[in-house]
């Protein structure tokens, strides 16, 4: 079973006034384990379609699932406690709450999900340690590099152990080193973990590693490649 | 919920200046709020402390239609059976009759209208404070025959002096006009200028010579264990006397309960204006706040944070922010209170217009402790009204935000 479904999804802005079609009949079924990047031109629909497949936006029509499970009808409430225990999110500007440490940060989604406390900080310790950030568990925000701050914001999408992360932009704030220093964790992540990641992105090193690209052009998909990162296209 | 405190706390110091500015404003607003009530109260509670000690009482016994008309016949009946009456009851700590008439204070100079009050020296100076006002000569206590006493404003307006006589002119209780000369054995202030202008005090034998061929007495001033049995002992006598009839200070006075009640108004007034200069800070300084972290509430409730528990954050905010500013103001406020109350405050350089109406310039702020905790209550309830507004737009917040460029 796909581990996330869309099924002809569409996503229409101001649909009374002047509508907007963000998104149109798409329709993409991404497996566990896969590490895949939605691509294409400025308002092609990349961050739209990240939107409604985490549950932040509602669909116009079509439906969402999430390892079967229906998630466009939610409630607020339920999308909220859904998304606590089924996505992570990495965001292009990191996000992170600036007066809590990097070690407070990833706990904080742990916490909301009420785990114990003591295995909390174990696993936010284990995984800055896994983002290379071991030594720096005590720094806060502001003291820490754009890659850095990215790299605590992957361990925080982590934590709750989602069955997928979306990443919207997440190289786009970073020099070249911080982003292939960010990719070569989340890739890791992936193939040692079989995390799932789903990105959107207009760079072409985030591309280069996806082994499935996803191109949409007017709100629809105008390709959907299968890949081998090291050989190039396979489908 | 540790952690939802430990966050709010962390944020209210992510700006430390801006959030001390608005912590000192609390403190100092609170501690300036609480002393000017304080003081305010002082003086009412001095005003009114000051005529009953000195003159009032807290009850008078007259005749009952002798307030209204003045004449010297309306005495009170039964005087005696009422004073074996009040000496047997235990709220009453002390207790003067006062024989009274208006009547004209003649001199060489001019003429006044006045009212003569015969007073028994011993009980007066046992009931009322009023012979500490003497600032001239003796008390009744004298050997000088009809003496009399006088406010020094009176002396001034017809140019007298001590041991100068007068002749004071009124009606007897047969309605027959009587006159008498009286030596000036001492002169009082007041602290009203118009009771110094309007009353001379002579001894009630002297007087009720003159007046009468029996005992009359027109008033009975009682002093009270408290101000609170008034209402209770005034009910308790007109229900036993039907000749005579007991009335509170605050009937007797009403433009003195009025005062009061301004007083209670203006404390109001006072506490509003400070809770009104609070809550908008407070408002100001969370949607300040919030506007610089929409991105940053709006990836809370993309990650799964609930919005009750955001609406809760920013509550959090306003209320330890408010409480700590509040319970330091208040603290300032009690020290404050607890050294002015003895020390006082000094009004000196408005000594003379407050003598003109009555008031001392040496206040003794007070704040009871129910008013103590009616503060903290509004400002308990201020805060969470004016937390609120910034928290329901908190939780408003597209968790898109979250992904949005600012």
């Amino acid at each position: 079973m796909a581990i996330l479904k869309t099924t002809d999804l569409s996503k229409v802005y101001n649909p009374d006034t002047v509508p907007v079609h963000a998104l149109r009949d798409v329709s993409v079924s991404i497996e566990k384990g896969e590490f895949t990047s939605v691509v294409g031109p400025s308002g092609s629909g990349k961050t739209t379609l990240l939107n409604l497949v985490g549950g932040l936006d509602k669909p116009t029509s079509g439906e969402v699932e999430v390892e079967g499970i229906r998630i466009a009808g939610m409630k607020d409430r339920e999308l909220t406690n859904f998304r606590l225990h089924n996505i992570g999110f990495v965001f292009q500007h990191y996000n992170l709450i600036p007066v809590f440490s990097a070690r407070e940060n990833v706990s904080f989604i742990m916490l909301l999900q009420n785990q114990d406390k003591e295995k909390m900080q174990e696993r936010a310790d284990e995984l800055l340690r896994a983002v290379g950030l071991g030594n720096r568990k005590d720094a806060r925000p502001p003291q820490m590099s754009g890659g850095e701050q990215q790299r605590v914001a992957v361990a925080r999408a982590l934590a709750s152990k989602p069955k997928f992360i979306l990443a919207d932009e997440p190289t786009a704030s970073l020099d070249t080193e911080a982003a292939m220093n960010l990719l070569d964790i989340m890739q890791r992540m992936n193939q040692e973990q079989n995390v799932t990641f789903v990105f959107s992105t207009h760079d072409q090193r985030v591309i280069d590693r996806a082994r499935r690209v996803i191109t949409l052009v007017d709100g629809a998909v105008d390709s959907d490649e299968h890949r081998d990162p090291d050989e190039g296209a396979t489908a | 919920m540790n952690t939802l405190l430990s966050l709010s706390w962390r944020n209210i110091w992510r700006h430390p200046a801006r959030s001390g500015v608005l912590l000192a404003a609390i403190m100092v607003g609170l501690c300036a709020g609480v002393v000017t009530v304080g003081t305010m109260n002082g003086l009412m509670r001095q005003r009114v402390d000051y005529l009953i000690e000195s003159e009032l009482t807290h009850a008078q016994i007259h005749h009952p239609e002798f307030l209204a008309e003045g004449h010297s016949w309306h005495s009170i009946p039964e005087h005696d059976r009422i004073i074996s009456w009040l000496d047997g009851d235990p709220r009453v700590e002390s207790h003067t009759s006062r024989t009274l008439s208006d009547g004209v204070l003649q001199s060489p100079v001019r003429a006044s209208g006045v009212r003569i009050r015969g007073i028994d020296v011993e009980s007066e100076v046992r009931t009322t404070t009023f012979h500490e006002n003497l600032v001239e000569g003796e008390y009744l206590d004298t050997d000088v025959r009809n003496a009399v006493l006088m406010g020094t404003r009176l002396a001034e307006e017809h140019n007298l002096d001590l041991g100068n006589r007068i002749v004071l002119t009124f009606e007897d209780t047969d309605g027959r006009l009587a006159s008498a000369s009286f030596n000036i054995a001492g002169l009082f202030k007041s602290a009203s200028a118009d009771y110094d202008e309007l009353n001379v005090l002579v001894r009630s034998d002297d007087f009720i010579r003159l007046l009468a061929d029996r005992p009359v007495y027109h008033e009975i001033g009682v002093m009270l264990e408290s101000e609170e049995v008034a209402e209770s002992f005034v009910a308790d006598f007109n229900s036993e006397f039907t000749g005579a009839e007991a009335q509170t200070w605050r009937e007797l006075s009403p433009e003195l309960s009025m005062l009061v009640e301004l007083g209670g108004v203006m404390v109001f007034l006072i506490t509003m204006i400070i809770m009104a200069a609070l809550a908008f800070g407070i408002l100001n300084t969370m949607l300040m706040a919030l506007f610089e972290r929409m991105r940053e509430i709006g990836m809370l409730l993309s990650v799964g944070m609930s919005r009750p528990r955001v609406f809760s954050m920013i509550m959090l905010e306003s209320v330890i922010l408010t409480f700590t500013g509040a319970a330091v103001g208040i603290g300032l406020a009690w020290m404050s209170m607890t050294y002015l109350s003895r020390a006082g405050v000094n009004l000196e350089m408005f000594a003379e217009g407050m003598a003109e109406i009555g008031w001392d310039y040496m206040v003794y702020p007070l704040m009871s402790a129910r008013e103590y905790v009616a503060v903290v209550t509004v400002v308990i309830v201020i805060t969470l009204l004016a937390s609120v507004y910034p928290a329901l737009k908190a939780i408003r917040i597209n968790p898109l935000e979250a992904a949005r460029d600012h």
